[in-house]
């Protein structure tokens, strides 16, 4: 048998192991560059909720209608844009398009940006527009690119030490097309994984994910932990490893414990909604992701995106039959994300929260990428004249012009920022926006500032592409 | 609500003059330039020649943002921040006079870098923390020095004590103790092979009185091919970018080099021919230098010949040419225009130069950066061109290849290496000796990959106990203490878990051989198993579903056992209640390794045999053999000793109220045994396929799991040199209540069970033995047994098992 070796300050650490857990130690990963010039602006939101209209939402048949005319054979392509009719919103003189009559109703609390425009990459991967959108660099990069989530985990770290500061809801990793391609963006890249994301694939199993395993009653599971404790508090092994890495790992199970113990982690459970709220939210997965953000924001959370998935060729991926299918959509993210604001409102929320609906590029009937681009038509539809009703949608991805939405933390009420055409090429021709400067402008509404810059292989590695992101400071209250 | 942001107050609010200004009008795009990639080039470039490094003509230095302020010996300061019409500097690159305008030779600078210089000094002349034009001043000696060893203190003569003994002793660092013998089992197990060492070894290991047993230990634990290339592996399917999923794969824009790894790690492929055949490939190895394409147009920084140079400037030269692969490097010698030329090596053609995205206009020829040793011929084809960059990386006069693999190496055993961090190997190592003793010694013993991790593990400063480190690992000079603890990596953590409960899965997803056929081998036993179903015709109504069963005794542990079957149209088995496999296409049997499945004594198989939604006939065909401990053979085919019954198990194979029906029949052999014999082939290869006795299955064998990636094995779309020291809180939950990771304790504690026995001391000292290699202290008894209870179940073994999994001493290499 060893002998038994019990240092006092040995125990005294363990003994105070808890309070370390709360204590502020140098955090893992790339060093933050000293005098960076990140003086950080004030925030405007402490919360930030992305909705992610993943697979390429078509601007013209959602948030920036145009010319309009429904299917009929022979319908000549030229002569439509839209394929669902305009409607009135909130806000005079802004117009949705019919099916998005909830977030018609909430857009006086929001802003539209009607320009914001992705690079042509000669060919389209959603993938890869999707790790642009989600890192801010266009892949393959030198270095694994943290998700802009994980950049505010990381330099804004969690509002609430019990909770995970970001979390994905409603995305698969696994069986899926492209899945690896997702997974490459789905991470803390160089920050490492303590900045990753939590990823919960299904809303109505988020609660799983914080519980102990199946099969394992809590009694059980506590008193696993109180012995392993013991364990530790006995283990003649300690003084021979080295105190900063033993802390550091005890730390994380204790973090861990707490939140598998704590009441926050009845906020990944919807299930404790009253059932006309899960209702209301409950339109499918996404809707349901809606509602989860919401309870994880509440309790804590800083950075949530929930997806409407991607998956190659279904929900907003529409190469047929895209006028059916996103009449689908419309009834799957209308009323929850208008509920979301509402709800949001409702409870004080929505005035620190940036609630965020994006897509990696628009769609059009005709134009593949956008006017002069090399990329390969992927659509088989025809571009003269509408022969059946599959051929009616937005089977194209257009890279020219397309809407994103911002409500609360900070944005204007009722604004309207930026244009595309009226007549095809629908391109921005107002005040375009890229992903560099849309990421500055939700950066800086998170109180980060977009020049902020990480010291990764010797190389400066900039929160917005080499620190130059803009932020578009016309959508600010101010 | 919560308190809205960790930031100190005083940071809050501060508005960047520049970017940041909310509601302010937009700052004139003008005012951005940026010093890294706008002023640092013009500064190199039109003023680096006279006034950086070690050049201060007129008294006047660039090299930091205080000599550049300061000026030079007229006394005028060179920069007023916010003040180009003031600032001197500016003054005399506009001005006209030839007297007075820099530079004083050559043309004068353009007028758009003029500009940028202008807009950096009127926005405060902001500077790079930490960047200096002076550099490093260490620059190692292509060529290998010869290192003369120091006299041995005492009996320590192993070549590297003779070094790091004299260190020691001009620091005055007293010399640390040996590790004991436990931990030095454990330590060099996890280091060579990547494994547990077992109880018996370990107690073999403990009790053996002799002086060399630690050379003997490394040298047995290198002689296991398998074991020892399946752990390195993992070093370098993360050095080579090798993986088998993950990103390109999918549009066919990337190749494994798997098969073609693995057998040169088995085989101790000599490290020249390693670099040579990974530089100058056949098709098995030509993953690496042809990088990952993604669909669509990639940054100039990203073309495949532009990855290739950064990844073998990486991987095998311990050089970053990631920085260069835009402009000059800021923080290294490497220019742009060399990492092009590296990247010609292998392109069909010159490459047109881009700087920061922007053609110049300049073409790189073929080359490569160390051209004292001979230089690439740009007129031979690409294939002829990397054949001689093979040949100069791993000349003998090349001192950075063998360097560059001593370095990682040594890093990886001792937790940190000899020049810090590993991909800079321009920097200073902290035994310049040592590090040159080394790639020397290695080269002198034929590139020998094997003979370096001996000699480094039969050091005393490899076998020394760790140094207590109290703190974060701090700045400031890094002084060599001993043996770093390190953190197990994904992979040693995973297959320690299965060695502990058994878990591995019965095949690998990587197609590699592990078990080099034996020609004298006998051939397998044709199949014995006949095709059944409930009645001899096969006749079958759409999407009947009938469960067969069949027993067999083992009189000794199964040393291998297989199962293999296929049903007209799908079948599911269980061995004792354990799923084993499924098929959902007759002419595709599953084969499956089911050892862990068995038990001595009574064994039982139950099969669900289904017929499709369409008509036609039904059939069960299923074969299982088993090679026993004690050298005996059991075989099982599906015959007519077989029953069914119409009655269905759930979905995990169990009977509802556990109770099994009571009315099986006799099975019965169809008539037309013909009727598939398409699938015979199949069937027979299933049965020979697995028939070898198969080391455990190696998770670095098996495709990215998510416990896997949250313990740290990353997506490998770029080349990787370091794993994750610490463990994240994210890990920790998975760890906690991962459902896979439960259920493998939920499972493992079966065999614990079987290895430990039930008394609940006998059970506790194996667990510690298996896990931690040493027996438990009597405090950690007495918890082990509170955690046991009189009589240990699955469910309490399970929770001791993972108590001690979770401890820092098992999840550290120490």
């Amino acid at each position: 048998m060893h002998r038994d070796h019990q240092r006092p300050e040995r125990r005294e650490f363990l003994r105070n192991l808890a309070a370390a857990a709360t204590a502020t130690l140098a955090l893992p990963g790339p060093r933050r560059r000293a005098d960076a010039p990140a003086a950080h602006p004030a925030a405007t939101a402490d919360a930030i909720i992305v909705l992610w209209m993943a697979g390429g939402m078509a601007a013209p048949d959602n948030l920036d209608p145009k010319k309009y005319k429904p299917f009929e054979k022979g319908l000549a392509v030229a002569d439509v844009i839209s394929t669902f009719p305009a409607i009135p919103t909130a806000v005079d003189g802004v117009q949705v398009c019919q099916g998005l009559e909830g977030i018609a109703s909430v857009l006086d609390r929001g802003t539209l940006i009607r320009s914001h425009v992705q690079p042509d990459l000669g060919s389209i991967l959603h993938s890869r527009h999707q790790y642009h959108w989600h890192t801010g660099y266009v892949p393959p990069q030198t270095v694994a690119c943290p998700h802009i989530g994980a950049w505010m985990a990381r330099v804004l770290g969690p509002r609430n030490p019990t909770m995970p500061p970001f979390i994905t809801i409603g995305q698969r990793l696994e069986g899926i097309g492209e899945n690896e391609e997702i997974k490459a963006f789905t991470t803390a890249g160089f920050f490492g994984s303590e900045f990753g994301p939590m990823n919960l694939p299904f809303p109505e199993e988020a609660a799983l994910a914080v519980r102990p395993p199946k099969g394992m009653e809590p009694g059980r599971f506590a008193d696993r932990y109180k012995h392993f404790k013991k364990l530790v508090a006995a283990n003649p092994a300690r003084e021979f490893t080295s105190d900063y890495h033993q802390e550091s790992l005890l730390r994380s199970l204790e973090n861990a414990h707490r939140l598998l113990g704590a009441k926050e982690r009845d906020a990944f459970d919807i299930t404790l909604e009253p059932k006309e709220v899960l209702e209301q939210y409950d339109t499918g997965r996404f809707g349901r992701g809606c509602l989860l953000a919401r309870r994880l924001v509440e309790n804590g959370a800083r950075y949530v995106e929930v997806t409407t998935e991607y998956i190659p060729f279904v929900h907003w991926d529409t190469h047929e039959r895209g006028h059916e299918t996103v009449d689908r959509m419309h009834g799957e993210i209308d009323r929850p994300i208008a509920t979301l604001i509402r709800d949001l409102e409702a409870r004080g929320l929505l005035d620190r929260t940036l609630v965020v609906i994006a897509s990696e590029f628009s769609r059009d009937m005709i134009t593949e990428g956008r006017p002069g681009s090399k990329a390969t038509d992927q659509a088989k539809s025809p571009k003269d004249f509408l022969l059946e009703p599959a051929h009616y949608g937005q089977h194209r991805h257009f890279t020219g012009g397309s809407t994103v939405a911002l409500f609360g933390g900070g944005v204007k009420k009722g604004f309207v920022h930026g244009r595309t055409a009226d007549e095809r090429p629908c391109l921005a021709i107002e005040d375009p926006v890229t992903v560099t400067d849309l990421h500055a402008t939700l950066f800086t509404a998170m109180g980060m500032s977009p020049k902020t810059v990480f010291d990764i292989e010797g190389r400066p590695f900039y929160a917005t592409e080499d620190g130059k992101g803009q932020p578009v400071d016309a959508i600010f209250t101010g | 609500m919560f308190a809205d942001s960790p930031w100190p107050k005083a940071l809050r609010g501060v508005v960047l003059p520049a970017a940041c200004a909310l509601g302010l009008a937009a700052p004139p795009a003008a005012l951005a330039v940026d010093f890294s990639h706008d002023v640092v080039p013009v500064l190199r470039v039109h003023c680096g020649t006279c006034h950086a490094g070690s050049q201060r003509q007129g008294g006047f230095s660039i090299n930091d943002r205080e000599s550049i302020l300061a000026g030079g010996d007229s006394g005028t300061a060179g920069v007023v921040p916010g003040d180009a019409a003031g600032s001197e500097l500016i003054r005399r690159i506009v001005s006209t006079d030839p007297e007075i305008r820099m530079p004083a030779e050559g043309a004068a600078i353009p007028a758009e870098a003029i500009e940028i210089l202008r807009r950096w000094v009127d926005g405060k002349a902001p500077w790079e923390d930490g960047f200096s034009f002076e550099g490093t001043t260490y620059e190692a000696p292509l060529a290998l020095r010869v290192v003369e060893l120091p006299p041995p203190h005492g009996d320590r003569t192993h070549p590297i004590d003779q070094i790091v003994d004299a260190y020691r002793a001009a620091k005055g660092i007293p010399t640390p103790p040996r590790c004991d013998d436990s931990t030095f089992i454990r330590r060099a197990s996890l280091d060579l092979v990547g494994l547990l060492p077992t109880p018996e070894a370990v107690a073999r290991f403990t009790a053996d009185p002799t002086p060399d047993k630690r050379r003997r230990l490394v040298r047995s634990l290198l002689d296991d091919d398998l074991a020892r290339a399946e752990h390195w592996m993992t070093f370098w399917n993360d050095l080579l970018r090798n993986d088998y999923s993950g990103t390109g794969f999918i549009t066919g824009g990337r190749k494994q080099i798997t098969g073609w790894l693995h057998r040169a790690l088995v085989d101790n492929m000599s490290y020249d021919r390693f670099v040579r055949e990974l530089v100058s490939p056949s098709d098995a190895a030509r993953g690496f230098i042809d990088g990952i394409v993604w669909r669509g147009e990639v940054n100039a920084s990203q073309t495949v010949p532009i990855q290739f140079a950064q990844n073998v400037g990486q991987t095998f030269l311990g050089i970053n040419l990631k920085c260069a692969s835009c402009h000059d490097s800021f923080i290294d010698r490497w220019k742009l225009q060399q990492t092009y030329e590296l990247a010609a090596v292998m392109a069909p053609e010159p490459l047109d130069l881009f700087r920061c995205e922007k053609a110049t206009g300049a073409r790189a020829e073929p080359g490569w950066p160390f051209p004292e040793l001979g230089q690439i011929d740009g007129s031979k084809p690409p294939a002829e061109r990397l054949a001689q960059l093979a040949t100069l990386l791993t000349d003998p006069g090349n001192g950075w290849v063998s360097r560059n693999l001593v370095n990682r190496i040594w890093a990886r055993l001792m937790g940190r290496g000899l020049v810090h961090p590993v991909d800079a190997l321009r920097a200073p190592p902290w035994s310049a000796d040592l590090l040159d003793w080394l790639a020397g010694d290695l080269v002198g013993h034929g590139w020998d990959t094997k003979h370096l991790l001996e000699t480094i593990c039969t050091s005393e400063a490899y076998g020394a106990a760790t140094p207590a480190v109290d703190g974060q690992p701090q700045g400031g000079e890094y002084v060599f203490r001993g043996p770093l603890p390190r953190r197990l990596t994904a992979e040693q953590f995973t297959d320690a878990v299965w060695q502990l409960t058994g878990a591995a899965p019965g095949k690998p997803d990587a197609v590699v051989e592990r078990v080099k056929p034996d020609p004298a081998a006998p051939p397998a036993a044709p199949p014995a198993a006949r095709w059944i179903w409930s009645n001899p015709t096969a006749s079958s109504p759409p999407t009947e579903r009938r469960t067969v069963r069949a027993r067999f005794t083992l009189p000794a542990k199964a040393d291998h056992a297989v199962a293999v079957a296929t049903a007209d149209n799908e079948v599911t088995m269980w061995i004792n209640g354990q799923t084993v496999g499924r098929s959902a296409d007759w002419g595709k049997p599953f084969a499956e390794a089911v050892t862990p499945h068995l038990r001595v004594g009574d064994n039982e198989v139950l099969v669900v045999a289904a017929n499709a939604a369409a008509a036609g006939p039904a059939a069960l065909r299923a074969e299982i053999r088993v090679r026993c401990g004690d050298g005996s053979t059991v075989a099982l085919a599906s015959g007519d000793s077989w029953e069914w019954t119409a009655t269905l198990p759930d979905a995990n194979g169990l009977w509802a109220h556990g109770a099994p029906p009571t009315d099986w029949q006799q099975a019965s052999v169809i008539d037309a045994q013909g009727t598939w014999a398409s699938a015979d082939t199949a069937f027979t290869a299933g049965l020979a396929g697995t028939a070898g006795p198969q080391p455990m299955v190696r998770a670095v064998l098996v495709k990215c799991t998510p416990l896997q990636a949250a313990l740290g094995r990353p997506n490998r779309d770029q080349v990787v040199t370091s794993r994750p020291t610490d463990l994240t809180t994210l890990e920790a939950i998975q760890l906690a209540n991962e459902q896979a990771l439960f259920d493998t304790f939920a499972r493992g504690a079966a065999q614990c069970r079987a290895a430990g026995g039930d008394d609940p001391d006998t059970l506790a000292c194996h667990l510690f033995n298996a896990a931690l290699a040493r027996l438990p202290t009597e405090t950690e008894l007495a918890t082990a047994r509170e955690m046991l209870g009189d009589v240990p179940t699955d469910q309490t073994v399970a929770d001791l098992l993972w108590a001690v999994v979770m401890l820092p001493e098992f999840q550290f290499v120490r």
